[in-house]
């Protein structure tokens, strides 16, 4: 009898232990897992916004976007996105709107996929856009369809915003030699209205 | 910015004392565009612009070997990858009198169409533009008075401009190329333009970059895929080189 007890007593010490294990398990999961997701958010921030129309008060401005049309010379197309606060930030905005397309039935002279990374615009004018791999990964360039791409990004950027006055282009925050083989990418641009539809 | 500084060291050490106006042609360089992994703009129907350029080019080179008599380098007679400095140190490094690149064109809009030639078109700034002054007052200098083991920044950047002091030059030659492609291809002529292309801004030498047809417009990558069109494409640039070397005298 005695025996027995004692392994009645050690059974139910071995499930109490069980269960503290189990409880222990759940409580870690739960603070690990509320960190990732406040990882997540935290990430989830940092990742350019998709384009919504502006809402409310949300104040709004126009940019003058550049697409590729039938005669392959840049077409100019307007289009309202939310302002301010910073013109990096509406230039990452316009730049978004470049590669989600014409609304006029031309086309984005961008791959799809493509993300606008950041955008960063110093005192002395030079605006340089990081662009995701996927400008690279998601096309084979000609040159025409190149030098639309980055005559599309630069025009886009200096005509729409005064304090851009030059544009180096980055890759996945790197300097990258070319897009495809053609246009050289170690210079800052300076834009040409030469591709575009009169 | 230093990226071709192999390619202007081998040149300062090769370069005779001699002018490259004065320089007598002997070597054309022709650069088939691309190669291995890098396939370049691809058709509808398969046909990738690496695989074009090499077969123009190489019919290119017996056209010029066969009646000009002049020594012809490519930048690849194979399917392999070909850095875009190595391109123009082959052109510096042979003393190349003339460097070709040929290329098969792409765009987004699949009816684009038709022929051009480009030259370097610098995206000067006030800096580049004295950096450009300097270069075309002192190319002579450039070629015979560098020291190899100069580190000096500006000289560095300077030969990374190398092709500004033959703007002109490569300016009558693409003339005189876009001319006869025009008269040879019966394709839309979309004339000679200017563009910041990284594999012209290092060669030492009239250089020009042939956008021969599109191989995203269906048509066009059909004709660029036939041996016919394919030898005039050939022997328009051949003669448009024929009308060039006449004019120098």
């Amino acid at each position: 009898m005695a025996d027995k007890n004692k392994g009645g007593i050690s059974k139910q010490a071995l499930l109490l232990s069980a269960l503290a294990l189990v409880l222990l398990v759940l409580v870690i999961v739960f603070f690990t897992g509320g960190g990732g997701e406040k990882v997540k958010r935290f990430v989830e921030t940092n990742v350019p916004q998709e384009p919504v129309a502006p809402a409310g008060k949300a104040a709004a401005r126009t940019v003058t976007l550049f697409f590729v049309d039938e005669d392959d010379l840049l077409h100019k197309e307007t289009r309202e996105i939310p302002a301010g606060p910073a013109a990096s930030d509406e230039a990452a905005r316009a730049l978004a709107e470049l590669v989600r397309g014409s609304e006029e039935g031309f086309s984005s002279p961008l791959p799809p996929g493509t993300r606008v990374r950041q955008v960063f615009v110093t005192k002395d004018g030079v605006a340089t856009v990081d662009f995701s791999r996927e400008i690279v990964e998601n096309f084979s360039y000609g040159s025409t369809a190149e030098l639309a791409a980055v005559y599309a990004v630069v025009d886009t950027l200096v005509s729409n915003f005064p304090a851009v006055k030059r544009v180096v282009l980055l890759v996945e925050g790197a300097e990258r030699e070319t897009l495809g083989g053609h246009v050289d990418l170690s210079r800052a641009f300076l834009p040409d209205y030469s591709l575009v539809a009169k | 910015m230093h990226s071709l500084a192999a390619a202007a060291l081998a040149l300062a050490v090769l370069a005779p004392a001699a002018t490259a106006q004065e320089r007598p042609l002997r070597t054309v360089v022709i650069d088939p565009g691309h190669g291995g992994l890098e396939t370049g703009a691809k058709g509808r129907f398969g046909n990738l612009e690496k695989d074009i350029t090499l077969a123009i080019s190489l019919k290119l080179k017996a056209l010029i070997e066969k009646d000009m008599g002049f020594e012809v380098v490519l930048t690849r007679d194979r399917d392999v990858d070909v850095s875009i400095e190595n391109r123009a140190a082959t052109a510096n490094n042979h003393k190349a009198g003339l460097f070709i690149s040929i290329h098969a064109n792409g765009s987004v809009q699949r009816k684009a169409a038709g022929s051009e030639t480009f030259f370097l078109s610098l995206n000067a700034t006030d800096e580049d533009t004295r950096r450009l002054a300097y270069l075309e007052n002192n190319s002579n200098e450039l070629q015979s008075r560098i020291d190899p083991s100069s580190s000096d920044d500006l000289m560095m950047i300077l030969w990374d401009m190398a092709q500004n002091a033959y703007i002109k030059q490569s300016s009558r030659l693409a003339d005189l190329v876009q001319g006869e492609l025009d008269a040879m291809l019966g394709t839309r002529n979309r004339g000679v333009k200017q563009a910041p292309f990284r594999v012209l801004t290092g060669v030492a030498c009239p250089a020009i970059l042939v956008e021969t047809a599109f191989i995203s417009n269906p048509d066009e990558e059909q004709k660029l895929a036939s041996d016919d069109f394919q030898n005039k494409v050939a022997e328009a640039i051949y003669r448009g080189l024929g009308v060039f070397l006449k004019g120098k005298g």
